[in-house]
């Protein structure tokens, strides 16, 4: 039986080099990414306190920022599907899980309007700084205040179809598309915005997973009702991308499941630009202003309903193989109603990061974060509410991608 | 990195030949002009250049300008061997190409990731399925017209073929200038096209003389600011987010 094992593996093992570099209709992506962290402040939310970032005095030194496997199948030439594994290492209650897994069907165009269609478990359109493979954002190793939330919270559980005008066949260089989506089981979605307010973190939630502690998990129906999303994105001459987004997750305030989850109504609309005026610079600027309501059910007096905003800058420059970004953000949460004392978060933080890749395979980033919040909650951790949090990491990060 | 060919001569002597020998016979009906006619399109004329420069609104050259000339009589031949449009980095190499009706063009894709090549322009219509490598044969272009292309899984992927029933064409150099060399004494009508250029078509079209063994140049100023470029950056592991 082992030597059967043996030959198979020796005759797969002769058959990939022959299909590899053929077509990619099977590729495999991946990342090992190691951290050196030193963290001043408070103690993160991840490990049970009130900080912001995903590192504190008690977890930092040599930690395991990210590793993932990304297998895309192009089982046709207009359909593929896609998954993307997760492990970080932390108190996840799985220790390895799915971050995406979706079918994306792509018809060639036969006209200027290209549809598009995907279903499954997907990010939004949402983000203009995670680009990368994974949902790794590619300017610096810590997401903005924005997408650091919509990784932790969100993730489209359903279908979205997408309109994409090709101007370059009227000759415009440049494309404007139109996306909507419906979908389900993003009923908690909102609950970590009032619990915790605004975070920095490198750390989105998994599917089946939970984030956090006392650890919460984001993806239940609990209401029976869809959620929605549409959006605009255009692309003028490759040089500005514009994303708008509307999301409303239809959730029923005053709905709660069996095991006491809420149903959180959050809806937010989010406006980014990204400039690349030459070959070097890069500008980035987003802005997301939404609220949040849950407990309809209890009494007047408990019912929540917290309003959000954050918006960030961000300034990259890449020149050979390495890359400098500085980005700025500012968020703030109020609490109009609810429980759990005073909850509005104030902040704002400062990024500085630089990366560089070595060979086909390497790469090296080191970030520095500073972030400023006051969060009147951290009175009940015998903490002030205000606090100053910093945070210094260099990341190995080694990738590899297979093709057949 | 592969550089395309500047300017492009029809390689098919023997056709081209056989046209501007027949133009001569209408022009001139007497039995001694026939023999200087069949004598000039045996012999080899003293050479004629067209010198065309496209500059921008301040008087810099635009380089990858198409330029074509078509003589009052004559027209294309299409090129015995197949133009190429390469795939590098993502991006088409070159961004524009041009060929004359009829040529055939081969696709290989020399990137690191695979690619669906497509067009839905009227002057061709065509996808090749996903590949790597040079797994299609060439794709012959037998309508003249502008071919947009696109790949289907990377958007921001666009290149133009351009497809010319003119028997003389090429690209600007860096100067915004091509020469085209060895043209026979004719009228010719030049235009110039580029996916860059804003200003209207009309404005692009000039009439030239060219004598026996003269030489004649057009100078085109924009008057419209162009459209930007897209520079390609290194994108090593894009996904479509």
């Amino acid at each position: 039986m082992a030597r059967m094992w043996h030959r198979a593996l020796l005759t797969l093992a002769a058959l990939a080099p022959l299909a590899a570099g053929a077509q990619d209709r099977f590729t495999l992506d991946g990342d090992v990414d190691l951290r050196w962290v030193h963290a001043a402040g408070e103690t993160s939310f991840l490990n049970g306190g009130l900080g912001l970032l995903r590192f504190d005095p008690d977890h930092d030194g040599v930690e395991l920022g990210r590793a993932f496997l990304a297998p895309n199948w192009r089982v046709t030439d207009i359909v593929s599907v896609h998954a993307v594994l997760d492990t970080y290492g932390d108190h996840n209650r799985n220790p390895a899980d799915v971050s995406e897994c979706y079918m994306d069907l792509r018809p060639f165009p036969t006209g200027a309007i290209r549809w598009r269609a995907r279903a499954g478990a997907f990010f939004m359109p949402v983000s203009m700084e995670n680009r990368g493979i994974g949902w790794t954002d590619v300017y610096s190793i810590t997401p903005s205040t924005i997408n650091t939330w919509i990784g932790e919270e969100f993730r489209t559980l359903g279908a979205e179809v997408e309109a994409r005008w090709l101007g370059a066949s009227s000759g415009y260089l440049g494309d404007v598309s139109l996306v909507a989506a419906a979908y389900g089981w993003n009923d908690p979605a909102g609950v970590l915005i009032w619990l915790r307010g605004w975070g920095l973190t490198d750390r989105p939630s998994t599917l089946f997973g939970t984030l956090g502690s006392p650890p919460i998990d984001f993806y239940h129906e609990i209401d029976h009702r869809p959620g929605f999303y549409g959006g605009l994105t255009w692309r003028h001459h490759d040089r500005l991308e514009v994303r708008l987004l509307r999301y409303d997750n239809n959730a029923d305030p005053a709905a709660q499941n069996a095991a006491g989850h809420d149903a959180w109504r959050t809806r937010f609309t989010s406006l980014g630009a990204r400039i690349e005026p030459g070959a070097h610079w890069t500008f980035i600027a987003q802005y997301l202003d939404g609220d949040t309501a849950a407990g309809a059910n209890y009494e007047d007096e408990q019912q929540i309903y917290l309003r959000f905003r954050s918006a960030f800058a961000l300034a990259s420059f890449e020149w050979g193989q390495e890359r400098l970004t500085a980005r700025f953000d500012d968020f703030h949460t109020h609490q109009i109603s609810g429980i759990l004392g005073p909850r509005s978060q104030d902040g704002h933080a400062w990024t500085l990061s630089w990366s560089r890749e070595f060979a086909d395979h390497w790469q090296l980033a080191t970030e520095w974060l500073r972030v400023a919040s006051t969060f009147p909650p951290r009175i009940f951790l015998g903490e002030s509410p205000q606090q100053v949090e910093t945070q210094f990491q260099i990341a190995l990060r080694y990738r590899f991608n297979f093709g057949w | 990195m592969t550089r395309h060919v500047k300017w492009t001569r029809p390689l098919d002597l023997g056709g081209t030949s056989r046209s501007r020998t027949g133009f001569a016979l209408v022009r001139c009906a007497s039995a001694t002009c026939i023999t200087f006619a069949l004598l000039a399109a045996v012999l080899p004329s003293a050479a004629a250049e067209i010198s065309v420069t496209v500059v921008d609104r301040d008087g810099r050259g635009i380089e990858d300008a198409v330029v074509t000339a078509s003589p009052a009589a004559g027209k294309a031949v299409s090129a015995a061997k197949p133009a190429v449009m390469d795939q590098r980095d993502r991006a088409f190499v070159p961004r524009v190409l041009v060929v004359s009706v009829g040529s055939r063009v081969e696709f290989p894709n020399n990137d690191s990731v695979s690619h669906q090549v497509y067009s839905f322009s009227p002057a061709k219509r065509f996808q090749l399925a996903l590949y790597k490598g040079e797994t299609h044969p060439p794709v012959t272009f037998d309508q003249p017209g502008l071919v947009v292309l696109g790949c289907n899984i990377h958007d921001s992927m666009v290149g133009y073929i351009y497809v010319t029933p003119a028997p003389y064409f090429g690209t600007t150099e860096a100067s915004g200038t091509l020469k085209l060399k060895d043209l026979p004494k004719d009228d010719y009508q030049i235009v110039v096209w580029s996916p860059y250029i804003a200003d209207p078509p009309a404005s692009l079209s000039r009439s030239a003389r060219v004598e026996a063994d003269g030489a004649a140049s057009e100078r085109i100023q924009l008057t419209q600011p162009l459209r930007a470029r897209p520079e390609p950056r290194p994108r090593r592991r894009d996904w479509d987010y």
